[in-house]
């Protein structure tokens, strides 16, 4: 075999032996299978990038990548664990596995360390003539302090055996009071509802532990109520039973009445203010005791502390009526002391008292009534019915300066209002305007105009207790 | 006290009666030179003192605004009486402004009337009415001059210009008559609303108790 036979088998080219064996075939064959071989369908610019590459190229480049992570180098040697056995409880033996040699856990098994855990509960267990004695002890006590009045239920236990009862007890001792799961395997011939079970472990329970220890103070607390219990099952289970259209009504129910609370809390208020309108004195006193500058402020200061008083009534802190009470006595005090000095004319120390408001107010008023004084100088000559007709009068108010109509100053309202008072005119065959706004008609007019705003104010609060009344019904 | 030519007078109000609104005829044969031709009312709108008094010694000029159609819509009345004539088809709101004399220092006065061509009542209800028949419209006020100046008090002063007849007339229906017919009307309604707030009071009281 010679060289050139390898390099044929290798497919590679050495043109120094081409040279040498020119005559020899297999280079030129092997040259014409090795470019028809790899690029029988690349054509023009591919073609040529392959030609740019040469021959000889590595088909794929192969890199040494392993998937999985290097491998730990931990230098602590690993524990040793034994599948040792242990006490499951008293039959039972189980494996599982224990981190520790077998050398330090031991051959032996042991307690599992949950077995702690495992509590079962001490219920009583009596012999027949034990339970026969102390339920008869117990019946008979019961029957002497509830001579008449023997609940039915405990009469209808009677059909109770000792054997049932031990039954019942083993039951319950075997699972643990898990009521459900004793009820469920509860098999004694008879069928038992839950509660008639639990009532009569109780009621037994009861009078075992009242014959041992009558003065034990947790007594009470093993009354089982049967009834009670059958009850509130029926109520959870409607509850539970319920639709989701129930659900949504009751929902909306629940908005309602809540509406309903807003509502009377609102009208209760509402009905309060009422009261206070009804209290409030009347309009039909003679003015003239305003007409006067110290009735004036005197008028301005009750007004004043009304205001304030209403304030306070509208927040919703309940406020002391102790307090409250006090501060009415301080008015009325106030008042008084007002009136006396309105009558002993005792301005000076009047004035120290009076807060820097108020006194400005006197001091306007004092002003007002030099005025008026001086208005009063100026007709002094003039009698009444020539003031009269002059057109003159002395009013003593402040009132703006200037020139107006006296059809202009009647009051007008709330356009609510407004319609409301036209229309109470029109029922007492009155127009909106008197024909004659003179000085008295209108003194009148107003006074007509006042009753009437009170009238529907009335008629408005009637209307609301009205529909109260029919809501509350 | 000094007295000053702008001082007011406090306290003390003067008062003196008007009386304004509108007279209306329909047109006849004989017509106004000037007159249009879709014109078919002749009317008068006046302001004067309730007995036709003299009241230009506090009144400088009364200014009629009429509808914005009329040319020279506002007319301007400088001397008594204080009265404008037209003709026209419609009725429609004049603005009516008083002007007070310059001593008087006042702003001036500005209401509305409606210029009323039509009667009130259903004509067919009242019988056949008469073509000639005038139709008016009239108002009774009060002008009040709250705490005027010293001056324009001694003018207003003298002369006793708020002299309402007795008794009702035909010239003159505001007189003191109608006022206390005006007053009895209203105390009347005064007892009614009473009466009816007594009987309402009652209620809500019996309704509170329940």
């Amino acid at each position: 075999m010679s060289s050139s036979d390898i390099f044929d088998v290798l497919n590679i080219q050495q043109k120094s032996k081409s040279h040498g064996n020119s005559a020899s075939p297999p280079p030129t064959v092997s040259a014409s299978t090795t470019s028809k071989a790899p690029k029988p369908q690349v054509t023009g610019m591919q073609r040529e990038l392959y030609n740019l590459l040469g021959e000889n190229q590595p088909p794929i480049v192969i890199q040494p990548a392993s998937k999985f992570k290097d491998k730990p180098t931990t230098t602590t040697k690993p524990s040793p664990w034994t599948n040792a056995g242990f006490k499951a409880n008293d039959h039972l033996n189980l494996h599982h596995w224990v981190k520790g040699s077998k050398e330090l856990i031991g051959e032996e098994a042991k307690e599992s360390s949950y077995s702690k855990f495992n509590i079962h509960l001490r219920i009583p267990s009596f012999e027949e003539e034990d339970y026969k004695s102390f339920m008869s002890i117990n019946n008979n006590s019961n029957e002497e302090s509830t001579e008449n009045a023997v609940s039915p239920s405990k009469n209808d236990n009677d059909d109770w055996e000792y054997q049932e009862v031990d039954y019942l007890f083993q039951l319950c001792r075997k699972y643990d009071l898990r009521w459900f799961v004793i009820h469920d395997r509860y098999n004694y011939g008879k069928s038992r509802t839950l509660e008639e079970l639990k009532e009569k472990f109780y009621h037994v329970c009861q009078c075992y532990f009242v014959t041992k220890s009558p003065n034990d103070p947790l007594l009470p607390s093993l009354d089982f109520p049967k009834e009670k219990e059958i009850e509130r099952k029926k109520y959870l289970q409607r509850l539970l039973a319920r639709s989701a259209a129930e659900i949504a009504e009751e929902e909306a129910l629940i908005v309602e009445s809540r509406k309903f609370e807003m509502a009377a809390k609102k009208t209760l208020n509402e009905r309060e203010s009422l009261l206070r309108l009804l209290d409030s004195p009347n309009s039909d006193q003679s003015v003239s005791q305003y007409l006067t500058s110290q009735g004036m402020s005197q008028l301005y200061g009750s007004l004043l502390s009304d205001k304030s008083r209403k304030r306070k009534h509208e927040s919703t802190v309940p406020e002391n009526p102790w307090m409250k009470q006090q501060q009415l006595f301080a008015l009325q005090r106030q008042q008084l002391q007002q009136m006396q000095d309105k009558k002993q004319e005792t301005q000076d120390t009047n004035q120290l008292k009076k807060t820097k408001r108020q006194k400005q107010e006197m001091q306007a008023a004092i002003k007002r009534k030099a005025e008026t004084v001086y208005a009063e100088h100026l007709l002094e000559h003039f009698s009444p019915d020539e003031r009269k007709s002059l057109g003159v009068m002395v009013h003593g108010e402040k009132l703006t300066p200037g020139v107006y109509l006296r059809s202009s100053k009647i009051s007008a309202f709330k356009p609510a209002l407004q319609s409301k008072v036209v229309a109470m005119l029109q029922e007492l065959g009155l127009s909106a305007t008197p024909a004659m706004p003179t000085y008295d008609v209108i003194q009148r007019h107003e006074e007509l105009l006042k009753r009437i705003t009170t009238l529907v104010d009335l008629k408005k609060h009637l209307d609301k207790l009205d529909a109260e009344k029919a809501i509350t019904k | 006290m000094p007295i000053s030519a702008s001082k007011r007078v406090k306290t003390l109000s003067v008062t003196r009666p008007i009386v304004y609104g509108n007279t209306a005829k329909k047109l006849g044969e004989i017509r106004p030179p000037n007159a249009p031709a879709e014109h078919t009312h002749i009317w008068t709108i006046f302001v004067r003192g309730p007995q036709n008094e003299d009241i230009s010694y506090y009144i400088k000029k009364v200014v009629f605004k009429l509808h914005d159609t009329y040319p020279n819509a506002t007319r301007t009345i400088e001397a008594p009486p204080f009265e404008l004539t037209e003709t026209g088809w419609g009725e429609f709101e004049i603005n009516i402004k008083i002007y007070f004399i310059e001593e008087a220092n006042e702003k001036m006065l500005s209401f509305y009337h409606h210029l009323r061509l039509h009667p009130y009542y259903n004509v067919s209800a009242e019988g056949p009415q008469k073509p000639n028949d005038e139709i008016s419209s009239v108002f009774y006020d009060e002008i009040v001059f709250n705490e005027p100046n010293e001056q324009f008090f001694k003018t207003l002063m003298s002369t006793p210009g708020n002299l309402l007849p007795s008794n009702k007339t035909e010239a003159c229906v505001f007189s003191k008559q109608l006022e206390q017919e005006e007053i009895d009307r209203v105390n009347l309604g005064i007892k009614q609303v009473d009466l009816e707030i007594e009987e309402l009071k009652t209620k809500v009281n019996k309704q509170l108790k329940e």
